[in-house]
């Protein structure tokens, strides 16, 4: 079942001679329990279109529909509220509050998202999977690039979401993490039902895709 | 409040410092109140302790008790009730055997009338002869004691400590109760004269008598020298200051606000609701604030207790509450600035190309 659909969209920024088309109409599908790659080299849209398809950013032209939602018709509350329920994103860069401990960013969570979260053992054997469990008391600077990247992972998998949209979520890890991650959103979305959207240069997370684009000078293709 | 406080929490040297910068603002605030307080009372006590509503003075005295002079025959035609009473007033300087000499301000009244029924003893007694004075506690403060012999001015009359009195004091000095028979020998009158004024705490007291004019005791003590001018320069240093404490903590709160817009733009895009973010950053505030006013109330109250007597500061609770609340509004306000650069935080930034 499409859980996000991305129509016809085309993103332009600047004006007149300063104009650049970033994506041109794009369109795309993501289903619960599969995981879709976007794969570009940098610079080729692939941020830009994730924005969009999480309504961060708003398409100059077309429409993004979220579990029946066009975004287009929300509110800039709604589409919050949409996006803290219902999508998570794993981004590349500041993916932690730097003054809260491991513990404290699923907290912080929980304050805002009372319900749907992960169970205390749920996240626990997340944690576990993902071989950060001893880390729960440190504080984002005490951590590895690649314990920070699988923690920012681990915190976006908690509340939850029925649509995950990372950004070059294994830019920071080895071989082996790769596999791992890999295989988590491989898990999450077979076993829970997920739409995974990962975008990435990566080429070593084919493996675990089900549907994998091409995204090159702003146009996307099925690869 | 959740993120507000790890952050302190976390950031300790940081948020220490700005709590130390605001500690440090309201102590000054904290202090020029209380001391321009102080300096308020000093200049009125005396006149407080008679709960008085209106003054007659000489209509050419320019609203100046120590001016004024009513002679006997313009005194006599204004109806005296048991609410007025005459007063003398006379600066003098005031010196014992073995003694420092003190300024102060000599104010001469009738046993029959309710000044001098007002007037509170704090030892001994009230003075019932023309040798006789009841001095205020600063006098025991500088050694002098009941029984004491004292002369005023260069006159070779001694006067003696009957009684003392506490928080009597007149245009900072502290006053010296005697009779109006004295008063008239130390102003150089004769007994032509009455007093230099009527006091009267009756609200509806009027008087249409050629060559007097009444004043309310609000206008009266704004006319006392020095008063308004002092009051005035400590309301714009105090004024000012507010100013100044919000504007540091708006520059302060804006600065950290601009470092940490990473991190708000990463939970917007997560979907933490803006108004989270806004109540963070103001919740903030408020705890930096407050924090800050609590340490510099305390060390304030610390320096009421630790300085002389002679420092006129006096450690008043409503009016160290409503500085408090001036300056916490400050901090909101100034917390508040930054919001909008919260509310039109840019997810997209933090996204990579």
């Amino acid at each position: 079942m499409s859980v996000l659909e991305v129509k016809h969209v085309t993103k332009t920024f600047g004006h007149n001679t300063n104009e650049v088309t970033v994506l041109t109409d794009v369109n795309f599908t993501a289903a619960a329990g599969e995981v879709s790659l976007v794969i570009g080299p940098s610079g080729s849209g692939k941020s830009t279109f994730l924005t969009i398809a999480g309504g961060i950013q708003t398409p100059t032209d077309g429409d993004v529909v979220v579990q029946g939602n066009g975004l287009a018709q929300l509110s800039g509350k709604a589409r919050d509220a949409l996006r803290l329920n219902h999508i998570g994103f794993i981004l590349q860069a500041y993916n932690l509050v730097p003054y809260l401990t491991v513990k404290d960013q699923f907290a912080l969570v929980d304050r805002v998202k009372s319900k749907g979260n992960l169970s205390a053992t749920d996240l626990r054997h997340l944690l576990e999977k993902l071989g950060i469990s001893q880390l729960i008391n440190q504080y984002p600077a005490e951590l590895s690039g690649g314990q920070t990247q699988r923690v920012a992972i681990a915190r976006a998998l908690y509340q939850n979401p029925d649509i995950i949209l990372a950004d070059e979520p294994t830019a920071a890890l080895d071989s082996e993490r790769v596999k791992v991650v890999g295989q988590l959103l491989h898990d999450l979305a077979k076993e829970h039902n997920k739409a995974i959207v990962v975008v990435t240069h990566d080429l070593r997370l084919k493996e675990f895709a089900d549907k994998t684009y091409a995204i090159m000078d702003g146009k996307m293709t099925v690869a | 409040m959740f993120l507000a406080l790890k952050e302190i929490r976390h950031e300790k040297l940081r948020y220490g410092l700005i709590i130390g910068m605001i500690v440090l603002v309201s102590y000054l605030v904290f202090v020029l109140s209380e001391l321009a307080y102080g300096l308020a009372q000093q200049n009125t006590q005396a006149i407080s302790s008679w709960n008085a509503s209106k003054v007659v003075l000489n209509s050419d005295a320019n609203d100046s008790l120590s001016q004024s002079l009513i002679t006997k025959q313009t005194a006599d035609k204004v109806k005296l009730t048991a609410h007025e009473a005459y007063i003398g007033q006379a600066g003098v300087v005031a010196k014992a055997k073995g003694q420092a000499k003190l300024s102060a301000q000599f104010l001469g009244i009738n046993q029959s009338q309710f000044i001098y029924k007002r007037v509170k003893v704090t030892a001994g007694h009230k003075p019932t002869t023309n040798h006789q004075i009841m001095v205020d506690d600063s006098f025991k403060d500088n050694g002098y004691r009941l029984g004491d012999k004292v002369t005023l001015n260069s006159t070779d009359t001694q006067y003696k400590i009957v009684g003392f009195t506490h928080n009597a004091k007149l245009s900072v000095a502290p006053v010296i109760y005697g009779t109006l028979g004295t008063w008239r020998t130390l102003s150089h009158v004769t007994s032509d004269f009455q007093a230099s004024g009527i006091i009267t705490n009756r609200d509806s007291f009027k008087t249409k008598t050629s060559g007097l004019s009444t004043l309310t005791m609000g206008k009266f003590i704004n006319k006392l020298p020095g008063y308004s001018a002092q009051n005035t320069t400590f309301t714009f240093m105090i004024g000012f200051l507010m100013i100044i404490a919000m504007v540091v903590i708006a520059v302060f709160l804006y600065i950290l606000t601009m470092q940490k817009l990473p991190n708000y733009a990463v939970l917007r895009a997560q979907g933490i609701p803006a108004k989270v973010l806004v109540t963070t950053t103001v919740s903030q505030a408020l705890v930096l604030v407050i924090g800050g006013l609590a340490i510099g109330a305390t060390l304030t109250l610390a320096t009421v207790l630790a300085l002389p007597a002679g420092v006129p500061m006096s450690f008043n609770v409503p009016l160290l509450a409503g500085v408090t609340g001036g300056i916490l509004l400050t901090g909101v306000i100034g917390a508040l600035i930054p919001v909008k650069v919260i509310l039109n935080v840019d997810p997209v930034s933090v996204m990579g190309g």
